[in-house]
């Protein structure tokens, strides 16, 4: 499988994703020290959950000790987007032995979803005339497997380099340390609010968290903001079906 | 964490694979994760346990509106977090130099 053309196609596919993946797994080792998390535990949670949004979110509360419940919670609902990515993806495989795609749904991520997602998409409609659906869904699962476990790879290595490049630096950083992480996450959050709503979700989450987190340290920032988050969800629907 | 992030991944795969989902609640879930990791970014940023640092917090904040507004000029939030992250670093040591 790894000699095979589309695999090794999906590898080469995945270099811009290396790129991104190198910066940020590198600023989450740093972010982890800076959090006094261990070099094992920060790349075991690299390799077991692989999805950078909730490694990172997860940092703080588990630095400071905050009910598991909450780190599940957060978890969970930061990732339940990949519910709706791996759906998609799935029929693309075809019938796939259900061990291997088990194995290989651990390694959906954002960007390990997108950039193979677009290409299938873009064959469906050329489909060669040698080569039947079963094998067009068996060199698919082969470029998905090239391009994301060496994403994969790249990304639990980075974490690790992170690390080891975090226990370097002398005293007297910490103001910058502290910065790095809730700095790349609004620069990633930027990039990615499009529309008044989002804009405004996002806004509005980030100026009532500390209220919320002051009032109850526990959890008041976490219900303040899926409060938020509903709410303006909930809005936006109702203006839509006001104005059809 | 891993568990749950797993299965969110491989129940689709064998359960609802072709499904798709409405556009609706696509929206919802980015909603809940915009207003998820905004709040973080908060509390990440002005908390210290249960206590606001209220003496760094406008060193923060202006680094952080200058990340963010670098990132957004030119589209890499990289470079964003490297200004803010050098801002912040120095920013403390300027005012008490002043």
């Amino acid at each position: 499988m790894i000699s095979s053309p589309p695999f090794r196609e999906g590898v080469k596919a995945a270099v811009p994703i290396w790129i991104a993946y190198i910066s940020t797994s590198f600023t989450l080792g740093i972010a982890a020290k800076a959090y006094g998390l261990h070099l094992g535990e920060i790349v075991f949670m690299s390799a077991s959950v692989f999805a950078a949004p909730a490694q990172f979110a997860a940092l703080e509360p588990l630095a400071s000790g905050k009910p598991a419940l909450q780190i599940f919670l957060i978890t969970f609902l930061i990732n339940l987007r990949f519910l709706v990515m791996s759906a998609a993806i799935a029929p693309y495989f075809g019938r796939r032995k259900r061990s291997a795609l088990l194995l290989s749904s651990h390694l959906i991520s954002i960007s390990t979803f997108i950039l193979p997602y677009v290409h299938f998409q873009k064959q469906s409609n050329e489909l060669a005339e040698t080569e039947s659906i079963e094998e067009r869904a068996r060199n698919n699962f082969h470029y998905f497997l090239g391009l994301a476990v060496s994403s994969f790879s790249v990304w639990v290595v980075g974490t690790g380099v992170g690390y080891w490049a975090a226990l370097h630096v002398p005293s007297g950083f910490e103001e910058g340390l502290k910065f790095m992480l809730p700095g790349y996450f609004a620069c990633i959050l930027t990039a990615e609010l499009r529309g008044k709503s989002a804009l405004l979700i996002g806004m509005t989450s980030f100026l009532a968290a500390v209220p919320g987190a002051l009032l109850n340290a526990d959890w008041g920032w976490l219900i303040t903001a899926l409060a938020i988050g509903t709410l303006g969800w909930g809005m936006e629907e109702w203006i839509q079906r006001e104005s059809r | 964490m891993g568990l749950v992030t797993y299965l969110i991944r491989a129940v689709p795969q064998l359960f609802f694979a072709g499904r798709s989902f409405p556009e609706a609640f696509e929206r919802y879930l980015r909603y809940l994760s915009y207003a998820l990791i905004a709040s973080i970014v908060s509390t990440t940023l002005f908390l210290a346990g249960r206590r606001f640092e209220a003496a760094a917090a406008p060193h923060r904040a202006l680094a952080l509106a200058v990340a963010v507004l670098v990132a957004s000029r030119t589209g890499q939030p990289l470079l964003g977090m490297l200004v803010g992250t050098l801002l912040a670093q120095t920013l403390p040591w300027l005012s008490a130099a002043w």
